[in-house]
């Protein structure tokens, strides 16, 4: 009987400031000069009244309605937790709210959504996830047991870190790359470590995520009761539904019907006798590995490329990569604390998704996530910041 | 399908967008099985064609350049007369039976609208610019407007380089939108060279093509930055910016070139780093596609015709000289992005063929014939 494991992911970034090469040095403050707080203010306010209060609060009569069978789980970056504390400490509170339902369960991350398991040292990346857990264990005294990385970048060295750092489970996409023939409706254990991995299904996710309001798609539109037929048809153990939070009322507007679509499917689904609901934690506890898979080379969930030359695909890409790299090396031979979370924000990943090149489907995807004319404007400015971020360490 | 061209410049002589695009144009048609009998006045070169379908017709002989001004002191009383005698002589020599009369611009819309009234031959009229874009939206010129209003009205179908400027012929002309079809412009590609440390402006020296801009930003990037800045092409403003370069104490570092020719042109777009075209209004901008075909990266006025088609290149307002400073100092010190936008733009510049104008002008022609 499979189940049916929702995993929503809830992030925002510090987006930039408007930095151009005249200002390089001449500033002394870097968190209000590289991040423009007045931009990052409203369109966390716009994406909390349009998606996670309202989501939540549906979410939440609906395990009520359901008397807890309509599970799921949720990861929460740092960024976005430093956005609910400085501006809409309610959005936490709902999160809380739904966390005690005990229907709901909570995923670690890296604390910046950061590239920095892609680093040739580890050590940032444990630093990142140790900060994460710190800070759920402070908001929500818990601590989760099922990892996903940054856009579920996952590659042998990552599961093996992941081992050693006591967790159960880890979160990828169902990539053909790793899978080959075979069904991500199951659970497989790493090459190179005792872990549990978890396959997003990405057919059956991205439906919801990329396809819900497309008009030109055979399946739409796409009713919860449809939804729940093709689920009630797959084989295997469980089936990872997983996708932007912002789904909800951003990406997908009111007016698309996505909400009517959550509000029924919980009560769809479960009409089949054989579908349930179930947490990350529940999913790793009950279902046992079918086989192994190895990922020499990093996978994730972006582009249809399903690796990560959504942010290493350009030679900008790799300019600032490096860039960012070799500042960190210098950075912790200094004590700054205010430097060293100006460059922890500068990690996460969005502003190297900007620069992307990427072309055709992919490239009006970046566009619309995009606050850059073009990816070109993207390096310039976050070039620019990391020069001057330089100039302060040197 | 046969068609009669009116134009007025063409390869080798040109000093403008409109003959670039007449040359891709009929040559593309001529490919396409199309007859064109393209006709123009006479030149100091002689300008000619190696297909069969395409036939070059030299016809009278002017001193007026498609660009040229009325209030130009040089040509005072002699533009009016000598546009008329063109027209009238295109109106007495273009005989025989077409299927389309195509003209561009207002040189030759008399001509076009006449020989429409007395062959009963559908008109086709490309608009490559307006009076406004010509006079920078300063002290635009009602003898020209109502020449072009005319040419519009009575065009079964209008042709526009770029949706920025239907929009001008919709809300300063008045013209129905449903007939007006947008036609970006193509290049023939230059290939590419070795590069020097070299910031590139190439057009007309007027305020159209806002060359006074490129040169306050190169006042601020020199600040920072040590390069050389070339200012190439010739036009009333050069004085002007001579002075004015002298002024903001960078003339060591701006080489005004003067006219350059075909190769010289092609030779400078292939050695230089940058090319910037800070237009206050540029129906499209050609120069735009041959720099990066010559792969240099290129900065363009955001509301230039070539900045709503074309994606693999950096826009600027115009005005802000510390934007424009700002992305040539990054274009300068930052290789990786030098290299991407020079790769990715030859890459997208391929799809801009005079094959893919020439097709979209045919079904143009289709619709009215």
């Amino acid at each position: 009987m499979p189940s049916v494991c929702f995993y929503f992911e809830v992030h925002q970034p510090m987006r930039l400031n408007r930095f151009s090469v005249f200002n390089i040095g001449q500033n002394t403050d870097s968190f209000s000069t590289y991040f423009d707080r007045k931009l990052n203010k409203e369109i966390f306010e716009k994406v909390a009244n349009k998606c996670y209060l309202p989501t939540n609060k549906l979410l939440l009569d609906l395990i009520h309605e359901f008397d807890g069978k309509f599970r799921m789980s949720f990861s929460l970056t740092g960024t976005f937790v430093e956005y609910c504390e400085q501006f809409l400490p309610s959005v936490l509170d709902s999160f809380k709210e739904l966390f005690h339902t005990g229907a709901v369960d909570l995923i670690e991350e890296t604390y910046f959504h950061s590239l920095s398991s892609l680093f040739d040292e580890l050590d940032e990346f444990e630093e990142q996830v140790k900060m994460h857990r710190q800070m759920i264990k402070r908001i929500f005294n818990y601590e989760p047991k099922v990892f996903r990385n940054t856009e579920a970048i996952y590659d042998n060295r990552i599961a093996k870190k992941i081992e050693e750092l006591g967790y159960n489970g880890i979160i990828t996409e169902g990539s053909e790359r790793i899978l080959g023939w075979r069904s991500p409706n199951f659970i497989y254990k790493p090459v190179n470590a005792d872990l549990k991995v978890l396959l997003r299904n990405y057919k059956l996710s991205d439906d919801v995520g990329f396809r819900f309001s497309a008009h030109d798609w055979p399946g739409f539109p796409l009713t919860a009761d449809k939804y729940a037929y093709w689920m009630s048809h797959c084989e295997g153990d469980i089936v990872n539904l997983f996708m932007d939070y912002e789904t909800f009322g951003e990406h997908q507007w009111t007016e698309t019907g996505i909400f009517d679509f959550i509000r029924h499917l919980p009560g769809e689904v479960l009409r089949h006798k054989h579908l349930d609901f179930v947490t990350v934690s529940e999913a790793v506890d009950r279902y046992e590995t079918v086989g192994k898979i190895d990922a020499p080379w990093a996978i994730s969930w972006a582009d249809e490329d399903r690796d990560v030359s959504t942010w290493l695909g350009n030679d900008m890409q790799i300019a600032c990569f490096n860039e960012l790299r070799d500042i960190g090396r210098k950075l912790k031979k200094h004590d700054d604390k205010e430097l060293l979370h100006a460059w922890r924000l500068l990690q996460t990943s969005d502003h190297l998704y900007y620069v992307s090149t990427k072309g055709l489907e992919d490239g009006n995807v970046h566009a619309y996530f995009s606050p850059y004319d073009v990816p070109y404007d993207g390096f310039i400015n976050y070039m620019n910041i990391l020069q001057d971020l330089k100039q302060k360490i040197e | 399908m046969k068609v009669v061209m009116l134009g007025w410049e063409y390869p080798p002589f040109k000093v403008g967008g409109l003959g670039t695009h007449c040359y891709g144009l009929t040559r593309s048609l001529a490919d396409k099985d199309v007859k064109v009998d393209f006709y123009m006045p006479k030149t100091k070169h002689r300008s000619d064609s190696d297909k069969p379908n395409l036939v070059i017709k030299e016809v009278g002989e002017t001193e007026i350049f498609p660009y040229d001004r009325p209030e130009d002191k040089e040509l005072a009383g002699q533009f009016f007369e000598a546009v008329y005698r063109y027209n009238d002589i295109l109106f007495q020599k273009v005989k025989g039976k077409y299927d389309v009369i195509h003209c561009h611009d207002w040189l030759t819309m008399k001509a076009g609208v006449a020989l429409k009234e007395k062959t009963g031959a559908p008109l086709v009229v490309t608009v490559h610019s307006t009076e406004y874009d010509r006079s920078g939206w300063l002290y635009p010129n009602d003898w020209f407007i109502n020449i072009e209003r005319e040419g519009m009205e009575k065009a079964d179908k209008i042709i526009a380089v770029s949706h920025f400027t239907k929009r001008i012929i919709v809300e300063k002309y008045g013209i129905n939108p449903d007939k007006i079809s947008v036609v970006h412009n193509a290049v023939y590609p230059i290939g590419e060279g070795e590069k020097k440390n070299i910031v590139l402006f190439l057009g007309r020296l007027t305020i159209q093509k806002g060359p006074e801009f490129f040169l306050k930003t190169a006042k601020k990037v020199l600040e920072h930055e040590d390069t050389r800045f070339v200012v190439a092409g010739m036009g009333d403003m050069l004085p002007h910016l001579i002075d004015k370069a002298i002024e903001l104490g960078i003339s060591n570092k701006v080489i005004f070139t003067g006219l350059l020719t075909e190769e010289e042109v092609k030779h400078i777009y292939q050695i230089s780093s940058v090319y910037v075209m800070p237009s206050v209004s540029e129906p499209f901008g050609i120069t735009a596609l041959e720099a990066i075909s010559a792969g240099t990266p290129t900065i363009v006025s955001k509301t230039a015709g070539v900045s709503e088609t074309f994606q693999n290149c950096l826009r600027v307002d115009f005005w802000d000289t510390d934007e424009m400073a700002n992305k040539i100092i990054s274009l300068l010190r930052y290789d990786p992005l030098h290299s991407t936008l020079a790769k990715e733009g030859k890459r997208e510049i391929e799809l801009f063929t005079w094959d893919r104008v020439a097709e979209k002008t045919l079904n143009v022609y289709r619709g009215i014939t």
